[in-house]
């Protein structure tokens, strides 16, 4: 119990230090900066709460564009390391190409999505779909692959059928991997719907926020936009940690 | 034991970070302008691409006006991302050239800038649109697509809107322009920004005649804010008055031979940077003149600081949100003697 305490005592000990530090200025004088350039905590709570709604609304939209998108791009993902398990020979070969869209870099992929879609909405779901379909595929074929040595012959003693052995054996054992992709993909989502944003001809959503506040010089502004951004990002791994633990409990990873 | 190993290490941490942070800031905190073969370095930081717009600067760098004053001038160009105020606070540069309506904007929130001179006395900024579309006058504007630049050239356009009785958010879609005209000649927007000088002659070369479009000027409009302006830093201007008084000497000099002939004007800004065509520079130049020297303005006075229209953007920016509080006009954010000395 003690030991439990102490592991929440101290990282939220330093956290509030590091705000204290902040908040009195100790940070500005070692990093030389002014005020204006760095607003202090307080000054970013108070714009927050100021502009809470127009924050949220943005919110939303950004959230909403990097959650779609990230189920469109997990879901193909998961689809070709399917296909490319079931077909080797010519499956493995789209894997390849999905890991070279992962190169594309995220500046052109907005662009071009800006020119493709009309509404700020799709053209933020095709930019996060398409950098979400790598991670996904890369770890979703590798657990349905790595399998316990002999486990496949087992099931052709018995005469199982291809299908039985994907939904018996190949499906449970990949999951830890769908997961691990899914924490990747869900920090991926966030970046990408936000920097799209960026290049897109609508103006709501949290990247652009961003940008336009850091132009104008409304530096608290930008920081109490970021402030929502890691906010929301954190909420949703920890919703997917939360999901992990209960669904695979088996897993040695989660004992 | 245990803990008091971890407190050692992360105030070891700490300690790192301080000389690391101590190492970066060492770096930015005084710059001294240094001479080069007996001039004066100074750099200044252009608000956007090299073009005619900043015709003033490289007829006076081609023409030997700054060497003959002295200084030694490197201009740096800007872009979507380069934001003048902080290239200047920051040290970057020693002068820069931005809008007085964002350069307000910095000051309000505690930056210490300071506007010196005047460039373009009128706004540049249009509305515009095909005619196509019936947009005439700015109540036409009601339920339609109109896009801005943002980042701070907004404000003109919210200032129109709210001005003839229409909502920004309720009652129009405001989307964001890219720095092409390919939106309005699309028809993906109903109105675009343009500058006289750039975007609106984009679209007379892209094939559309002046027939084909209506334009919104803001200075008609009544919304007009000003535009380019000189700034440098509080910092900087204490240990170099003197040099920059001979900037500006030269500075003006090399506009008012840029406006006496704005097509080698055109050509001297062609050679330096070839983004766009020759064509569209002298075109450039000769819209430029027309902001920089209106018709009955005494082109003695260029650069000159005229308080009621800078007091004009300030109303404007505080009723139209762009300033929350009242600008404050003292000589501690636009101060004329600088200018005033380099024109005796």
């Amino acid at each position: 119990m003690k030991e439990k305490m102490l592991n929440i005592i101290w990282p939220l000990g330093f956290g509030i230090a590091i705000l204290l530090l902040w908040q009195v200025g100790f940070l500005h004088m070692i990093f030389g900066l002014k005020p204006y350039q760095l607003p202090v905590p307080t000054a970013i709570a108070i714009t927050l709460s100021n502009n809470l709604g127009k924050a949220l609304t943005d919110c939303v939209v950004t959230i909403s564009g990097a959650l779609i998108g990230m189920a469109f791009g997990s879901l193909i993902g998961f689809m070709i390391a399917a296909i490319a398990t079931f077909f080797p020979k010519w499956g493995y070969g789209g894997m390849i190409v999905v890991s070279a869209f992962n190169a594309i870099p995220l500046v052109a992929l907005s662009s071009i999505m800006n020119l493709w879609f009309s509404t700020g909405m799709s053209q933020k779901i095709g930019v996060v779909t398409v950098v979400c379909m790598a991670a996904m595929s890369m770890n979703a074929y590798k657990g349905l692959n790595s399998l316990k040595p002999f486990s496949v012959d087992l099931m052709h003693t018995v005469a199982a059928s291809e299908w039985t052995i994907f939904t018996k054996l190949r499906l449970p054992n990949c999951l830890p991997n769908v997961f691990t992709a899914l924490k990747i993909n869900i920090a991926t989502a966030i970046m990408a719907a936000m920097i799209s944003e960026y290049f897109a001809s609508s103006t709501s959503g949290l990247g652009f926020a961003i940008k336009d506040s850091l132009r104008k010089g409304e530096m608290a502004m930008g920081w109490s936009y970021i402030v929502v951004a890691s906010l929301a990002g954190v909420i949703l791994y920890g919703i997917i940690i939360l999901v992990e633990r209960n669904a695979i409990k088996w897993h040695a990873s989660q004992k | 034991m245990k803990s008091v190993k971890k407190l050692v290490s992360i105030v070891l941490i700490i300690g790192l970070v301080t000389m690391l942070g101590a190492g970066c800031s060492s770096g930015t905190t005084k710059k001294e302008s240094s001479s080069t073969g007996g001039l004066q370095k100074v750099t200044l930081q252009l608000k956007w691409l090299p073009q005619s717009q900043f015709m003033g600067y490289y007829v006076a760098k081609e023409k030997g006006y700054y060497e003959a004053e002295g200084i030694d001038l490197e201009i740096l160009p800007g872009g979507s991302d380069i934001i003048p105020e902080q290239q200047v606070s920051n040290g970057v540069a020693d002068i820069g050239v931005t809008w007085l309506s964002s350069l307000m904007k910095y000051q309000s929130q505690g930056w210490d800038l300071i506007d010196t001179a005047q460039i373009f006395q009128k706004s540049g900024m249009l509305l515009v649109s095909k005619a196509s579309t019936g947009i005439v006058t700015p109540a036409d504007l009601r339920g339609k697509k109109v896009s801005s630049w943002f980042g701070g050239n907004e404000y003109e356009i919210y200032a129109l809107l709210e001005a003839n009785g229409l909502n920004k958010d309720k009652d129009l879609t405001m989307v964001q322009q890219d720095y092409t005209m390919n939106q309005l000649i699309n028809n993906d927007v109903d109105a675009a920004s343009a500058m006289t000088y750039n975007e609106y002659g984009l679209l007379l070369e892209s094939g559309l005649k002046e027939s084909d479009l209506n334009k919104i000027d803001m200075n008609d409009a009544g919304v007009a804010m000003m535009e380019d302006c000189l700034f440098v830093s509080k910092d900087w201007i204490a240990d170099n008055e003197d040099l920059y008084v001979r900037f500006l000497r030269a500075s003006i000099k090399g506009w008012a031979d840029a406006c006496a002939d704005p097509t080698a004007a055109g050509k001297t800004v062609y050679n330096v940077d070839q983004s766009v065509s020759l064509d569209h520079q002298i075109y450039m130049a000769n819209e430029v003149k027309k902001l920089v020297e209106p018709a009955g303005f005494d082109a003695a006075k260029i650069g000159y600081i005229d308080m009621n229209a800078v007091q004009q953007t300030a109303d404007l920016s505080l009723k139209y949100g762009l300033l929350t509080q009242k600008a404050d006009l003292s000589t501690a954010t636009v101060n004329p003697k600088y200018w005033e000395e380099a024109t005796k």
